[in-house]
């Protein structure tokens, strides 16, 4: 058997072990979750919400739905794609409260893309001006990588859409990019 | 093949066609700047990750699930209810509650021969729980066509806003298994089977707004 594959198979198993534990009401099983997740959530929440406040208290609600849920997860695909698609939730509950405490709303254009800035900074505000659809996308793959199958998991939407919007994402910020330079 | 500049975007998307690209970016100035942009794009993606520390979020996530352990653990539904349910839920059971109290007295109670014949308020007679039983499972069937038709739809959506709506039903459908497990254990709770309709009815109303919005 190739090594990753059962380096996966030992994660699936850790991971469905790891639930049952936390099923059963052991917090650091629970935690242990955690530890493997919450860098990666936070970021996730903190791309979406643009505020690390705002992504903690996304993270923090997000187990707590994760460990009240728990006997629903199936190992299908994954305990991962099951949680970041619970923290997306959490995110989107998140964003609306947000909105609906603004008192006067401003709407906030994206940055310009200028020429003089390095061109990491450059693709971070090109991200802010494509699809959210292509960005999501984008994000979870290229910046937090996920893989095809597992972005498609999290999105519940076709692989083979995720590789579609994956494309459409980085031919936008080409385009973007390259418009800056001329 | 003989490549050209506008065979470039194709290249990006099949990957079979990269070599032939490069070979042509050798001798032209414009390719060869947009196949290295492509390149850096997914070079410089991971350092747009945002990383820093919180030592104190594991602590509050663990206190709050201590707290709700500790709430969960002499009266288990008490702890469901105190984490699921708003003032309108609670609103709800106690409606329904009511009302399955009041139609086993108006029922039943009256009819009642003899104190020894009768049951705690709190538990439903055979019979009355029979109907319940009953009306449960017709109700869930009901649900269950709706939830068919609803799959449909949110199976075709390829849109990420389809998600809360897909998380929101696995949320109910696990509190209703939840629930339900416990109401097997336990029949004759009025309060349980009040509990499970709320659920019923919340997932009934969640399938119809993803049908409505849907057309």
């Amino acid at each position: 058997m190739p090594l990753a594959m059962a380096a996966g198979r030992l994660t699936a198993r850790s991971d469905a072990d790891l639930i049952q534990a936390s099923r059963r009401g052991d917090l650091s099983a629970f935690e242990e979750i955690y530890a493997a997740h919450a860098g990666r959530m936070k970021s996730v929440a903190y791309h979406l919400l643009a505020d690390r406040a705002d992504a903690e208290d996304a993270v923090q609600e997000a187990f707590f739905k994760i460990y009240k849920a728990a006997g629903a997860i199936h190992f299908e695909s994954g305990l991962a794609p099951w949680i970041y698609r619970i923290l997306l939730n959490c995110c989107y509950d998140t964003g609306r409260k947000r909105k609906r405490q603004a008192e006067s709303p401003l709407p906030v254009d994206p940055p310009a893309i200028s020429a003089n800035v390095p061109l990491q900074v450059a693709i971070r505000h090109a991200l802010a001006r494509i699809h959210s659809q292509y960005r999501m996308v984008f994000w979870l793959f290229e910046v937090e990588g996920f893989r095809h199958s597992e972005v498609a998991a999290i999105l519940e939407i076709p692989e083979g859409t995720s590789k579609k919007w994956l494309f459409e994402a980085k031919r936008e910020l080409k385009r973007l990019l390259t418009e800056r330079r001329a | 093949m003989t490549f050209h500049c506008k065979d470039l975007e194709r290249a990006l998307a099949v990957p079979e066609l990269l070599p032939d690209a490069r070979e042509h970016a050798k001798v032209c100035e414009a390719c060869r700047r947009e196949l290295w942009l492509w390149g850096e794009i997914s070079a410089l993606a991971p350092g747009l990750r945002e990383d820093w520390e919180t030592p104190e979020l594991w602590p509050k996530i663990r206190q709050a699930l201590v707290a709700e352990q500790k709430a969960a653990k002499p009266h288990g539904l008490r702890g469901r209810l105190a984490w699921g349910g708003d003032w309108r839920k609670m609103a709800g059971i106690a409606a329904l509650l009511a009302v399955a109290i009041s139609v086993w007295i108006m029922t039943y109670a009256r009819r009642a021969p003899a104190p020894a014949a009768r049951q705690d308020s709190d538990f439903l007679t055979e019979q009355t729980l029979k109907e319940v039983e009953q009306t449960e499972a017709a109700y869930r069937a009901s649900i269950d066509k709706l939830s068919r038709l609803a799959q449909g739809k949110l199976a075709a959506a390829e849109n990420p806003a389809a998600i809360p709506a897909r998380e929101k039903l696995m949320v109910l459908d696990s509190e209703i298994d939840s629930v339900r497990s416990t109401v097997a254990r336990n029949r004759f709770n009025a309060q349980l089977q009040a509990e499970l309709s709320v659920l019923y009815r919340d997932k009934q109303d969640t399938l119809k707004e993803i049908l409505q919005s849907a057309e």
